[in-house]
């Protein structure tokens, strides 16, 4: 049972009602009980920020990192123990902003890593503030007139490389999600999923919505997915797109 | 055979039982980055990450330690500012791992290539919060290699990062030095009232050997642990808001970093049957004011946290004069004002630049020492 890998003893959760982190955990889980993957071949590496707490919630070694180090963790992590699934979960802004650095050599390095990215477009867990996946006019309390940059594009950043696995999901796409984190986890190198999430209290209200579904019902209508064999998701699109393989440092 | 102090310390690091480095060039430490690189590619069991900068470094060998493996790093002043926020995570998640700070001239990028001692309280007190950490200085290439041994204990023994603090000339420093010969370990609480008086580096006889401390916690993988970096109780469950569980926290830690460090509190005292004046001199300053026992008594710290207080009110009550001599603007000189509370006198060598007539040019403007010659 995907409940096995949960700490039902710690629940509710911290979460808000109506966010999107819970949908994506149990999404995850499932995938996890699916594949075998417990606290006997797992582990869970998070950052900062309400995603980050995902970790402390899941019933096997987790560790919940400073904000932005996720992936260094995880690629020493993997160095010292190659048998293990080594997990990133963490937010936007824990893992392109404090912790770009790390993502663009992370990726560079093909540390064998899962990232699974909630991207809620915001940072919830301080109230709301712009981060580098917000997108321009969108706005926080940060940016009142709006923010002002266009977002990081995190499907080119990714692609960079000879070699990666960038999946573009979201919480509404349950199926879709699921898919992608299995992919991500079969992918034999530095796999990335990018999941949108809603963060309805401190982001989508502001932006005019009024509850949690009303920005899934916003997710259902906006996102498609890719047609098949597309070697670059446009906007929107959801899919994953992939190339090379495999010489991962620690295979 | 021909060692240098760099050199020592990563092979002292090999014999403690590192299997695990990541580091990020930065002069004056960067040989053993080097080293850990030529290592790794002769034996696979050795893992190395050239990280992107000092934070994927200290963060990289925090989780290697999760995982089970002995780790280290090494750096420089600036290089180990940027490390300090995971200093503290080490703390607080309870991570053993050691920390090499080559120290150089600074603040910010300074002097690279000149030694300094500056970073004695940035090793003390450079994370936020409380935490209690053991930070070892030695002053020789042989040394260099004992202590880093040692921070590897102390390091598995309180289930913290452990500080070992190094100087541009200490780990350039190149000495004859039978490392075979030394003994694996040093027992702890050792005192020497008379060591070796030259500089070829005699092993004081009579230790025992001391075993290697083992990792004791089971690598990440084996449970069902949680380790957070935020304020939690022994599940490891966050308790953010609770004074009560932090509280309980942060005495047990303090406790047990208490009577860990009793067995590591190493000095060197070099007495004078006529000297009014005691002279306090660490690292390589030790070795540069080491003539001068001739005419006055020496008090060497290793133990530069914490404080060997006790130590330094019993030595330092015996003499009219106490002296501090160190590469920085009095670090430790007012640490020893407040454990003897009264006022010492200060020998600020500063720049990268330290030798016998500077320091006696200071001391005869004290009127110290005047009409005795060396």
């Amino acid at each position: 049972m995907f409940k096995d890998l949960l700490r039902l003893e710690l629940f509710p959760t911290m979460w808000c009602p109506g966010c999107g982190i819970g949908t994506l955990m149990s999404q995850v889980t499932m995938v996890m009980d699916e594949l075998g993957l417990d606290h006997t071949n797992s582990a869970v590496i998070s950052g900062i920020g309400c995603t980050g707490r995902m970790a402390g919630y899941m019933n096997l070694d987790s560790v919940y990192t400073l904000h932005g180090r996720t992936l260094p963790v995880a690629e020493a992590v993997k160095m010292v123990q190659p048998d293990l699934k080594v997990i990133v979960i963490s937010g936007d802004g824990d893992l392109t902003s404090i912790g770009g650095n790390h993502l663009l050599h992370t990726a560079r390095r093909n540390a064998n890593l899962t990232v699974l990215c909630n991207t809620n477009e915001v940072y919830g867990l301080t109230g709301g503030h712009a981060g580098p996946t917000t997108p321009k006019g969108a706005k926080t309390i940060s940016t009142p007139e709006g923010a002002a940059y266009e977002p990081l594009n995190l499907q080119n950043l990714l692609k960079g490389g000879s070699t990666y696995f960038y999946a573009r999901t979201t919480v509404y796409h349950q199926f879709h999600l699921r898919r992608c984190v299995k992919e991500a986890l079969a992918w034999p190198g530095f796999s990335f999923v990018d999941i949108t999430s809603q963060c309805i209290e401190n982001y989508g209200r502001r932006l005019g919505f009024k509850t949690g579904y009303e920005m899934l019902a916003w997710f259902r209508e906006k996102y498609k997915m890719a047609p098949d064999g597309a070697e670059s998701l446009g906007p929107f699109e959801l899919g994953i797109v992939r190339k090379g393989q495999t010489e991962t440092k620690d295979a | 055979m021909l060692v240098q102090g760099n050199q020592a310390v990563f092979l002292g690091a090999v014999k403690a039982g590192a299997t695990f480095f990541a580091g990020y060039p930065i002069s004056p430490s960067s040989e053993i980055l080097v080293l850990a690189a030529e290592h790794a590619a002769r034996n696979s069991v050795f893992k190395l990450i050239q990280s992107e900068d000092e934070i994927g470094a200290v963060n990289a060998i925090m989780g290697a330690s999760l995982a089970g493996a002995k780790s280290f790093t090494a750096t420089s002043g600036p290089g180990f500012s940027l490390m300090q926020e995971a200093v503290g995570y080490g703390h607080q998640v309870e991570i053993p791992t050691v920390i090499v700070d080559v120290q150089r001239v600074g603040p910010a990028t300074g002097m690279p290539t000149m030694p300094a001692q500056q970073d004695l309280l940035q090793a003390m007190h450079g994370s936020s919060g409380d935490y209690y950490p053991l930070v070892f200085y030695p002053n020789s290439v042989e040394e260099c290699y004992r202590y880093t041994i040692l921070a590897f204990n102390a390091a598995e023994e309180s289930l913290s990062p452990v500080i070992l603090l190094s100087d541009a000339f200490l780990g350039h420093l190149i000495e004859t030095v039978d490392l075979e010969a030394i003994p694996v370990l040093y027992p702890p609480g050792i005192v020497w009232h008379e060591h070796n008086l030259d500089l070829d580096l005699v092993v004081p006889g009579g230790m025992a050997p001391l075993e290697i401390v083992s990792r004791q916690r089971p690598p990440l993988g084996t449970g069902q642990r949680a380790f957070t970096g935020l304020t939690h109780d022994w599940r490891g469950q966050q308790r953010t808001a609770d004074a009560g569980v932090y509280r309980e926290w942060l005495a047990g830690v303090k406790k047990r970093h208490q009577e860990i460090a009793g067995n590591y509190r190493f000095y060197e005292y070099i007495d004078h049957p006529t000297s009014d004046t005691l002279l306090i001199a660490f690292g390589i300053v030790s070795r540069v004011v080491r003539p001068l026992a001739s005419r006055f008594a020496i008090f060497r710290p290793i133990s530069m946290a914490p404080l060997l207080a006790d130590e330094l009110r019993e030595y330092g009550r015996r003499f009219k004069n106490v002296v501090v001599v160190e590469a920085n603007d009095g670090q430790y000189a007012q640490l020893v004002e407040w454990a003897l509370r009264r006022e010492v006198r200060r020998v600020p060598l500063l720049g990268g630049r330290m030798n016998i007539p500077l320091i006696e040019a200071e001391l005869g403007r004290m009127g110290i020492g005047e009409g005795l010659s060396v």
